[in-house]
């Protein structure tokens, strides 16, 4: 537990200070904020739920758009449950352990896991994991409660962190030439899409971004 | 409300579904196939887009705000943040400073 609170922590309860925050200058209740932080626990998805619903989309076109930013947990939970799981121990406490399943503990867990005990994995990655849950369960409600109480000018300075987080975490932490290719062609796909359907262009800029990045980037490298 | 708490813990099922499904796969699927790194591709498309347009377009209380305030504060943010070896702290303190500071000199606080 104690490890948790250390700087990729800190990194998650920026970005959800920034998320209560947004949400607030949305006048999107705080209630719902909090449960989207219970039930979805990673941020893009967060994101997408609320400036989608502010938009007005249509609420399948939203549990499609959030379901496809969760889509990288796959890959991280098929990684992670080789080192997790003990042989003839029920699995029940896995599927419960992975819906606290996010970037940091993920990253953490990879880290550790190899020193650790098969044993001692779970109850660590567990500890780990619903610390951080907590504290960004409190920080949504901080951001939400600095934004709705401070002076208009500091108000929207606060606001202001929820899209600035993910400008600097994108900018500087992806390195794969995919990743790359599909930054760039999601930020002039999205806000174009955007002026001819706001609805639509959350789901859409990622599917017609993504695939052009995908197909770029393919290309070149057969070429 | 019941709708918004039932749209709320639906988007949290659809997330879910991805860590039960690696539960269920694992073992079973090559992660590192074509369809993952399309997924991936879709996936960081799908949130550069949302911040540029928020950036850009915002809605909300950030509507209130110039376009060259966000984007110089923006810009701000992102020179420091790489000034501080990625310190995204110092990233994040120095663009909220920049806004609230562009903001209060425009409107001649």
């Amino acid at each position: 537990m104690r490890e948790s609170i250390g700087v990729p922590s800190m990194v998650l309860a920026a970005g959800y200070l920034g998320f209560g925050a947004l949400a607030n200058g949305s006048q999107f209740p705080l209630w719902a904020a909090l449960l989207s932080t219970v039930t979805i626990f990673a941020l893009p998805g967060q994101l997408a739920m609320l400036e989608m619903s502010i938009a007005g989309a249509v609420p399948v076109v939203i549990v499609i758009t959030v379901s496809l930013t969760a889509a990288r947990f796959l890959p991280m939970t098929v990684a992670l449950l080789p080192m997790l799981r003990v042989p003839g121990r029920a699995s029940w406490r896995l599927y419960v352990a992975v819906h606290l399943l996010a970037m940091t503990g993920w990253a953490a867990s990879m880290r550790r896991f190899p020193e650790l005990p098969l044993e001692q994995r779970l109850p660590w990655f567990v500890g780990f994991a619903l610390t951080n849950w907590v504290a960004c369960l409190v920080f949504t409600a901080v951001g939400y409660a600095l934004a709705e109480s401070l002076p208009a000018l500091v108000r929207q300075g606060l606001v202001f962190i929820g899209p600035l987080y993910f400008v600097l975490i994108l900018t500087g932490e992806t390195r794969t030439r995919y990743g790359v290719m599909a930054l760039a062609c999601g930020a002039v796909a999205g806000p174009l899409i955007h002026l001819a359907t706001p609805q639509w262009s959350v789901l859409l800029g990622g599917l017609i971004g993504g695939t052009l990045a995908w197909g770029l980037v393919r290309r070149r490298q057969r070429a | 409300m019941l709708e918004l708490a039932l749209l709320v813990v639906a988007c949290g099922l659809a997330t879910y579904l991805w860590r039960g499904l690696g539960m269920l796969l694992s073992g079973r699927v090559n992660i590192e196939s074509e369809f993952f790194v399309w997924a991936g591709c879709v996936a960081y498309a799908l949130i550069a887009g949302l911040t540029v347009r928020i950036l850009l377009l915002p809605t909300g209380t950030l509507a209130a705000t110039p376009l060259p305030e966000r984007l110089l504060a923006c810009a701000i943010a992102l020179v420091v943040y790489f000034v501080f070896r990625r310190n995204l702290f110092v990233g994040i303190a120095a663009g909220f400073v920049a806004l609230v500071t562009l903001l209060a000199i425009r409107s001649g606080v």
